[in-house]
């Protein structure tokens, strides 16, 4: 079977430092792959490469078939790629609504009505369609970011990226945002996602990969990894993690 | 007459509706008229014959300032998109202007328009044998909107490339991880917010060009400022002229300020 996600050999610098060191990997569909490792080792900005908003400067990424190379290869992928972010990123200017429908009538064309049914059956999934009419800023954070699994649910993506999706909110509301993820998780999403709860990896994902320095340093099933980890620092970074 | 700031919400958090804000500075305007009413009620020779004297310049000055207004918004978020944009002949054709249209005064910038472009035309059409061009002749008022246009595009390309610049970057990552391209980010995502921030300066930059108009009198616009020195000429009335002269254009730049404070409240963020 291909891989859906083809990462070849990648390389990326920032200004002196070198942030990713030759990573390759290969997803695939339906796979549930969870990166941890600690800050600075390259973890988010590999994530970022996966849908080129981090330009890259040797290497290959492929994404369903299709190389990051032109504008409007990247486009395509990014259509295909739903991406969550630390910090939500909802567009607080618009409705909540409005922030899950813009791009499906910009980008997808569809029309404001099938745009606004399919919103809202989202919003029924993350459990907020109450809140359709509100604005972002007027949400908790954990709600702002169930809206943001819908934003990026409502383009009807192969793949989605979670770059530390719970890392910006209150512990008490942890939870419900996992909940929609392992939701997803059940219903064959692939995903690639950039966290530390070792709770939702142990339950939802197929792999578990561990880097450092900007390099892929162990991956394993999440019971192995985390239980028997076999690389020094992997053991150091779990041993700081968990307790 | 206090001020009054009626703010509803309904339950489920639908767009607050804001009253007609109705605050304090509104005062500050109608004495400014009350005393044009009293001084041309009272005193009609001479602030009467110089109000029916003047008054041909006012629409002279608000038409050139609101058609150059529009002009400097377009060319102005042009520029300022130049500025910020990573292709180096576009960021650096940007700076360049902005440059050096910043380090010219606004009122050499005027006459070079009025008085030596046109010139440069007529030479130039001269040396090609073009009849048509080489006995060009300037418009007065063509030409104070070219030059305020040119001037004040450069100025407000920074007030946008602030306000830009002022939305986080995730904004714009959010916007492109959907599949949106760069134009339909900034249309969509960015401008809508970076408007919001720039509402202030750029109604500043309206009430400055407003006053700056005044500057098109020297070169042969019948505006408000004009009007005001031909009447002195003939009349040899300084003090009286330049009042009322000052009264008028008072009321329009309260006027003005009233009305981007009252946008400013009508676009607020909802949170």
């Amino acid at each position: 079977m291909d891989a859906i996600i083809h990462i070849d050999k990648v390389h990326k610098y920032f200004g002196h430092v070198h942030a990713l060191q030759g990573v390759s990997l290969d997803i695939y569909k339906g796979e549930v792959v969870v990166v941890i490792g600690p800050s600075g080792s390259g973890k988010s900005t590999l994530l970022r490469c996966i849908n080129r908003l981090e330009e890259f400067d040797s290497g290959n990424i492929v994404v369903d078939g299709i190389p990051l190379d032109t504008a409007e290869n990247i486009n395509a992928v990014r259509t295909e790629v739903g991406m969550v972010f630390q910090q939500f990123n909802l567009f607080p200017h618009l409705s909540v609504l409005e922030n899950v429908t813009l791009a499906q009538t910009v980008v997808r064309k569809r029309k404001t009505e099938e745009a606004k049914n399919i919103g809202m059956q989202l919003l029924e999934k993350v459990g907020i369609p109450e809140k359709a009419h509100a604005y972002p800023l007027q949400l908790s954070g954990g709600q702002q970011q169930r809206v943001a699994i819908a934003r990026a649910l409502a383009m009807n993506p192969k793949i989605m990226l979670f770059d530390e999706p719970t890392s910006a909110l209150d512990p008490e509301m942890i939870q419900e945002v996992l909940d929609v993820m392992l939701k997803l998780a059940k219903e064959g999403m692939t995903m690639v996602v950039v966290s530390h709860e070792i709770g939702f990896a142990r339950a939802a994902a197929n792999r578990a990969i561990l880097m450092d320095e900007g390099q892929i340093i162990e991956e394993a099933p999440p019971n192995v990894l985390f239980s028997n980890p076999t690389n020094e620092r992997t053991k150091l970074f779990l041993s700081k993690v968990l307790s | 007459m206090v001020s009054s700031n009626k703010t509803e919400k309904n339950q489920t958090g639908e767009k607050i509706k804001k009253s007609f804000y109705f605050d304090r500075w509104w005062l500050l305007l109608f004495a400014v008229i009350v005393i044009i009413i009293l001084l041309i009620t009272f005193k009609p020779d001479p602030f009467r014959r110089i109000l029916l004297f003047v008054s041909d310049g006012i629409s002279v000055t608000i038409y050139t300032t609101l058609v150059s207004f529009v002009l400097v918004l377009f060319f102005g978020l042009i520029a300022g998109l130049g500025r910020i944009s990573k292709n180096k002949l576009l960021n650096g054709a940007a700076t360049v202007y902005v440059e050096l249209v910043r380090g010219i005064p606004l009122l050499v910038q005027l006459m070079f328009w009025y008085f030596a472009f046109p010139s440069v035309i007529q030479n130039l059409g001269s040396m090609l044998s073009i009849s048509s061009i080489s006995n060009y002749r300037a418009n007065p008022i063509l030409m104070a909107i070219l030059g305020l246009t040119f001037c004040y595009a450069a100025y407000m390309s920074e007030v946008y490339r602030a306000g830009i610049q002022s939305i986080s970057k995730g904004q714009m990552e959010a916007a492109r991880s959907l599949g949106m391209n760069y134009f339909q980010a900034m249309r969509y995502i960015i401008l809508p917010q970076a408007i919001r921030v720039i509402l202030p300066p750029v109604g500043n930059e309206f009430i400055t060009l407003l006053k700056d108009s005044s500057l098109v009198s020297v070169v042969a616009v019948a505006d408000i400022t004009r009007r005001g020195r031909e009447f002195m000429a003939a009349n040899f009335i300084p003090v009286q002229t330049w009042v009322m002269v000052a009264l008028l254009y008072l009321v329009l730049t309260l006027f003005s300020a009233r009305i981007v404070t009252w946008i400013e409240r009508k676009t607020k963020l909802e949170r």
